[in-house]
């Protein structure tokens, strides 16, 4: 058996669920930001399995989607987690549960 | 692509790379959940240079591992301990089901597809093909994406920083602590995992 | 054989101990006549791995007591002098001190980041030689990402370090962890952009590519940027925890930083780990600022790695020369200087090269011509450009801080603060939550 396209999106796929589960279920915000990063991370892996085995024309455009990924991450991270920081400034808790304000 | 070393390669990353995943699920300490999220983010980086994207694997590990995980580990110290459990919310049965479904799904398109004709090419010279293209057939993109850092970067110290008059967590212990009245530990505002500590959170407030 | 032309009588043979990649070359081949590739591959990467820690651990030997005798110098001491002759013997001794002392664990330590970290600080560690070329073909992965590879893994290593002093549950291991990787995040910009100038102007990103840019044209990039040279040798030896910067292991304040709860041979991994660093960290300076395994024609004559063994020895004795003169620096002192000093001086080189580099290309300058008159005037700019941080610095303003921030006011200067507050009575002195 070789390992082709279908090994690296089936596991990007899991991947993906694992992080989108992460990002529904837990409480802490930064858990949450953990989850999103996996989630970003699947989809980086399924484009780079694109890049190597998809057709040629976009064995380039992929990688460069992938820097332009990763750089969004970053900023992501960067402001998701000062509003963390925020957010337990202001309520003492960053407990996605907890900072329920909005709800009636 | 078929010998037994890019074998072993490949299972051995994915193995690493879900294990990573599950265990953040699983940990109760979040400093944990970001050391597993660290290996799953190698294990990414192993699978990149499986497939020969070596750029992408360097840049993988420089800004997971070197930036991001840090930065997360920055931003947990910075909140007290009883803000480092991982437990899971109420929805998360409900959330379990969504998930499982959205599984299903995305599986059933990743290997069911007829992706074609696989080609097996990899590119030589990454670095300067996507330097090229960055400033040449990507430019509007990478000009929006030097806006969007320098905004998150701006937008992050803003958030972040506090005010010097009204630092309304640590401002009055400070002061208590210059006058000489009390004494407050520095583990108090960034302290080490004990095992059995009472929560203190917002107590210095 | 490339760079060795000034003999041609045993080339390519394996003894010919002038380019030692012959070895590996004639492994490679002697496997793929019976095996697959990855045999091959993966023999020879685990021979270069063995090859370095071989002749790496017992450099390190001698290098402890090189480090010792100097400093004993500098400071008019003797330095060890009673185990074996000159005190040779003093690091086996000390190895086997540490070796045979009780490894302790502190009760309340979390036990498997405790005991992870001095085991996981070697793979940066050993990673970072890979890419270290000691001749034309001698590196053990060339990779054309070499540069970029460089940082990656010394960047893994603030995490190893993180995980160490948090897990220790010692608030001075904790406070040593945070500052390492709060100096280790800032000094990585400057390193980042003292190297993007030889990216830029040399248009390679494998280590190797530079060294044959210099050889090429002829130059040393000391010359051509001397302010991305200094930028980086200090950033290096901020991110090396060395004494002008090691505030994040500091004895005075903080016990010992992030290694204060390791004992016996735990301490010496991280022990033996920071001297590895070091040297390998010197060999990066004399490859990407000094030539590398190249000497103007000299590497005709001697073995490119012996050329690149005496640079490295020459950037690693400045190193402890620095290391012996300067006293440590305060944790705001060091920010600063990264922040206001380092960073604009080596952005502005960035532009500088992609200046010059544009003339060099698009406007086809002739490099014989352009490249000297280039030097001249990024030399006069360095000095400028250390001549007006000079100014603007005055020591006054070094010495008093502004205001105590998470650096000095959290993490354990307060009292030192009040003391220097009701000493002097200066009502600028602010306190402030961070």
């Amino acid at each position: 058996m070789t390992i082709g396209l279908e090994h690296y999106l089936a596991l990007g796929a899991l991947l993906f669920c694992i992080g989108f589960f992460i990002a529904l279920s837990k409480k802490n915000a930064v858990g949450v930001l953990i989850g999103v990063e996996l989630m970003l991370n699947a989809v980086n892996l399924t484009l780079v399995a694109f890049s190597r085995f998809g057709s040629a024309e976009v064995a380039l455009s992929t990688q460069v989607f992938v820097v332009f990924i990763i750089a969004v991450a970053a900023a992501e991270v960067a402001v998701g987690l000062a509003l963390a920081l925020v957010v337990y400034r202001n309520r003492q808790t960053i407990s996605v549960d907890r900072t329920t304000l909005l709800k009636g | 692509m078929s010998d037994f070393g890019f074998h072993l390669a490949f299972w051995a990353l994915a193995a690493m790379t879900l294990g990573g995943a599950s265990m953040i699920l699983i940990s109760r300490n979040l400093i944990h959940a970001v050391i597993w999220l660290v290996m799953s983010m190698l294990g990414i980086a192993g699978l990149y240079l499986t497939l020969s994207a070596d750029f992408i694997a360097v840049v993988q590990v420089l800004i997971y591992v070197g930036a991001i995980s840090v930065l997360m580990l920055f931003a947990i110290m910075l909140t007290p301990r009883a803000e480092r459990d991982n437990s899971q919310t109420k929805i998360s049965a409900p959330a379990g089901l969504v998930v499982l479904l959205v599984m299903i799904a995305t599986m059933w398109v990743a290997v069911d597809t007829d992706w074609g004709p696989v080609r097996d090419g990899a590119l030589t010279e990454q670095a300067r093909l996507i330097g090229e293209s960055l400033i040449k057939h990507y430019i509007l993109p990478f000009e929006i994406g030097a806006v969007l850092l320098t905004a998150a970067l701006v937008g992050a110290i803003a958030l972040a920083r506090q005010d010097e008059e009204d630092g309304p967590v640590h401002a009055a212990s400070l002061q208590a602590e210059l006058d000489g009245e009390t004494s407050i530990d520095p583990a108090d505002v960034i302290d080490p995992p004990l095992a059995s500590e009472p929560s203190d959170g917002g107590t210095t407030s | 054989m490339s760079g060795l032309s000034g003999f041609s009588s045993v080339l390519g043979a394996w003894y010919d101990f002038r380019d030692l990649n012959n070895l590996q070359r004639l492994i490679t081949e002697w496997i793929a006549e019976w095996g697959p590739d990855w045999i091959a591959s993966i023999v020879t990467g685990v021979l270069g791995a063995l090859a370095i820690l071989g002749v790496i651990g017992p450099t390190l030997l001698i290098l402890i007591w090189v480090e010792r005798k100097v400093i004993a110098r500098f400071q008019q001491r003797y330095g060890p002098n009673r185990v074996g002759p000159k005190g040779l013997l003093q690091p086996v001794a000390d190895a086997v001190k540490l070796i045979l002392k009780e490894q302790l664990a502190p009760r309340s330590a979390d036990k498997l980041l405790f005991f992870l970290p001095p085991v996981l600080i070697f793979v940066p560690g050993i990673l970072i030689w890979g890419v270290l070329p000691f001749g034309p073909r001698m590196s053990v992965a060339d990779l054309n990402v070499g540069v970029l590879f460089l940082l990656a893994v010394s960047g893994t290593a603030v995490l190893v370090l993180f995980m160490a002093g948090w897990s220790s549950n010692n608030k001075y291991a904790l406070f040593g962890a945070m500052r390492a990787v709060a100096m280790s995040i800032s000094y990585e910009v400057p390193m980042v952009l003292a190297l993007l100038t030889l990216v830029v102007f040399s248009g390679t990103m494998s280590v190797n590519g530079i060294v044959e840019w210099q050889q090429q044209e002829d130059v040393i990039f000391i010359l051509l940027f001397p302010l991305s040279a200094v930028a980086f040798f200090f950033a290096a030896s901020a991110e090396l925890n060395r004494t002008p910067a090691d505030i994040s292991e500091a004895e005075s304040e903080i016990v010992a930083g992030y290694h204060t709860e390791y004992s016996g041979m735990r301490f010496g991994l991280f022990y033996a780990v920071e001297l590895g660093n070091t040297l390998v960290v010197s060999g990066f300076i004399a490859t990407f600022f000094l030539g590398g395994w190249w000497l103007w024609g000299l590497d005709q004559w001697v073995p490119s790695w012996i050329i690149l063994l005496v640079k490295t020895g020459a950037v690693y004795f400045l190193l402890i020369w620095t290391r012996g003169t300067l006293p440590r620096l305060r944790v705001d002192q060091l920010m600063g200087f990264c922040w206001k000093a380092l960073v604009p001086a080596t952005l502005l080189f960035v532009v500088v090269a992609f200046v010059e580099r544009t003339l060099l290309i698009s406007e086809g300058w002739d490099t014989t011509v352009a490249l000297p008159i280039m030097a001249v005037f990024n030399i006069a700019l360095t000095l400028g450009a250390v001549m007006l941080f000079a100014r603007v610095s005055r020591p006054a303003a070094l010495r008093r801080p502004a205001r105590i921030r998470m650096a000095g006011a959290e993490i354990g200067g307060l009292r030192a603060a009040r003391q220097v507050a009701s000493r002097t009575e200066e009502p600028q002195f602010q306190v402030g939550g961070d």
